[in-house]
């Protein structure tokens, strides 16, 4: 892969503790994983295989025992504003405008005023969300403010973007459209990011490479390389792509051997 | 019938529509109050209770100028003029109202985010709390007497203690439901601790700020009415109690009608634009159409 890694994760493991039986919940097991700089990582896995556990390890909101966790070189340790997320639900606060949303991590890093507003203005266009500047939250559509979500993130410059399921809340048109839109934003700003999915569709179709997980605790089992370049990756043609059907499939293939397999733990 | 119509639309254009549909409230709102009104003035027609119960609208209304008659005028009013007996209960009432809030609100929301953020800290305070709110305020009047002696510290002690508590639970609950996904988000954009307060937690718990201050407002007064009456030597609460004792009812009433007067003024002009500011624009609250 060309470029350095911009994240690495080395042998990490995490057990959840307990609180009321004492015992603990074992989520990841020797996690080896590096991201490579302007690339696209998709993981996709069963539920509960520990997805999420991963990401809030890499944003620095878990913190880990077994194992390492570095961005650009540095360990992890906190959240920080190099590794911006898009998270699930809608994290963007209800109290701020649209602009005043996407603007915050520059707020939050004392950019001056001026720059601000361009970098704003910048990423609302991307996002194509001109127009709503002033509205806020509850006056958007679920995907708008996803939209927002996405921008918020990236007008922050961080080295990495973590989203988390960020389409899964919305209907099956939005996120169809929500896709291409992430796939022009990756070709346009050149974001290294590591995406969480439960849909294999979705990570065919937005992953230079993608990370099957096994059930918990989770391991990788497998990854697949996506070798499509991103001006192709356009859903209209997408249906007629081999490489983008044989790669589905087969990672469609791998899932169901996790969620079907006897259970054996 | 079309000529109905049309005028109708015509005021409406006029007027504009949501400025009809308002003043439409405010008249259904005062239904009531004409209807008593009516009521209190047959009483004085035909006598249904004597004046010293009911005493007629029109001695109510002179009392005002009974009781100021003695007042050089507006500028000594603002003053405090001793002679000008009304204004200078009206004043003294409100002024430790505002006071208490002052000092009351913005102590108890920072004690509530702090104990709605840490568990420590919440946990040495909720039970304190809980056992405070549980002993309403006017509980507090006679030992506060004790303390303090007849007089303004005790109506303000009282009034302070109301609004601290009923603040500061308000507060906590509201920074509890705020949900966790918000700071996280402020925190992985670079926020730091005091980021999170200012820009999360704050805001998140004004709803339940709001209701604090409203709950404040309507136990706060009625504590320090009661204050001023047992503890006090000056304020509405006070002059009531005296003018009750000297049978001048219609001071009574005077007194009774400034109190929720007031009341009602601090409501639709404070707590009311406040909440359309904040809450209502954020989308926090069902807003009524
Ligand atoms: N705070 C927690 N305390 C204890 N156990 C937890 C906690 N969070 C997650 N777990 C457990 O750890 C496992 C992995 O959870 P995680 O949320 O990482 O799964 P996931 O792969 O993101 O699932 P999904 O696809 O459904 O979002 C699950 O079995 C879950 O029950
Ligand atoms: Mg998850």
């Amino acid at each position: 892969m060309s470029g350095e890694a911009k994240l690495i994760i080395q042998d990490l493991c995490h057990h959840y503790p307990d609180e009321y039986t004492g015992e603990s919940v074992h989520a990841l097991e020797g996690i080896n994983l590096q991201v490579y700089e302007n690339e696209f990582v998709a993981i996709v896995g069963p539920s509960g295989c520990g997805k999420t556990t991963l990401l809030n390890i890499v944003a620095g909101l878990l913190p880990y025992r077994e194992g390492r966790a570095m961005v650009d070189g540095n360990e992890i340790h906190g959240p920080g504003p190099d590794r911006g997320v898009v998270f699930q639900e809608h994290a963007i606060l209800p109290w701020r405008s649209v602009a005043r949303n996407i603007g915050h991590g520059l707020e939050l890093q004392r950019v001056p005023k001026e720059e601000t507003r361009r970098r704003v203005q910048e990423y609302i266009d991307l996002v194509g969300l001109s127009g709503f500047e002033d509205r806020y939250p509850h006056e958007l559509s679920g995907g708008m403010k996803q939209r927002v979500a996405v921008a918020r993130t990236l007008c922050a410059d961080p080295v990495i973007m973590l989203m988390d399921e960020p389409f899964a809340a919305v209907d099956a048109q939005t996120r169809i459209t929500l896709q291409d839109e992430l796939n022009r934003i990756v070709m346009a700003t050149a974001k290294t990011i590591l995406f969480i999915t439960h849909s294999v569709e979705e990570a065919a179709f937005l992953g230079d490479r993608c990370i099957v997980f096994s059930r918990r605790p989770g391991q990788i089992k497998t990854e697949i390389k996506i070798d499509i370049p991103r001006e192709e990756r356009v859903w209209k043609d997408m249906a007629s792509n081999p490489k983008f059907t044989n790669a589905r499939d087969e990672i469609l293939r791998l899932v169901r051997q996790e969620v079907t397999s006897d259970d054996e733990h | 019938m079309t000529a109905i119509t049309e005028f109708s639309i015509a005021v409406q254009k006029r007027v504009g529509r949501q400025r009809l549909l308002k003043a439409f409230k405010v008249l259904l709102g005062s239904v009531p109050f004409i209807f008593l009104i009516i009521l209190w003035e047959l009483n004085t027609q035909f006598v249904w209770f004597d004046p010293i119960e009911i005493p007629p609208l029109s001695d109510v209304w002179g009392a005002i100028f009974f009781l100021q008659s003695d007042c050089p005028g507006f500028v000594a009013a603002m003053q405090q003029h001793n002679d000008c007996n009304l204004t200078n209960n009206i004043m003294s009432s409100l002024g430790r109202v505002i006071l208490a809030g002052v000092v009351g609100i913005p102590l108890g929301i920072a004690f509530g985010i702090l104990a709605g953020m840490n568990r420590t800290i919440s946990g040495y305070l909720e039970p304190v709390g809980i056992f405070m709110n549980s002993v309403s305020g006017i509980a507090w009047i006679p030992l506060a007497i004790v303390w303090f002696g007849v007089g303004w510290e005790t109506t303000l002690f009282i009034m302070l203690n109301t609004i601290f508590w009923l603040i500061f639970f308000n507060t906590m609950m509201g920074v509890r439901a705020v949900p966790k996904v918000l700071v996280q988000g402020v925190q992985t954009l670079g926020g730091s601790y005091y980021d999170t307060i200012k820009h999360v937690y704050l805001p998140g718990a004004m709803p339940s700020v709001i209701t604090g201050m409203r709950m404040s407002l309507g136990f706060g007064w009625r504590a320090l009415i009661a204050a001023e009456m047992i503890g006090g030597d000056s304020g509405l609460g006070f002059m009531i109690f005296v003018s009750a004792v000297e049978f001048k009812t219609e001071e009574v009433f005077l007194g009774v009608i400034l109190i929720s007067l007031i009341y009602l003024i601090s409501d639709r002009y404070m707590l009311v634009p406040l909440e359309k500011w904040t809450i209502e624009r954020w989308g926090l609250v069902w807003k009524p159409t």
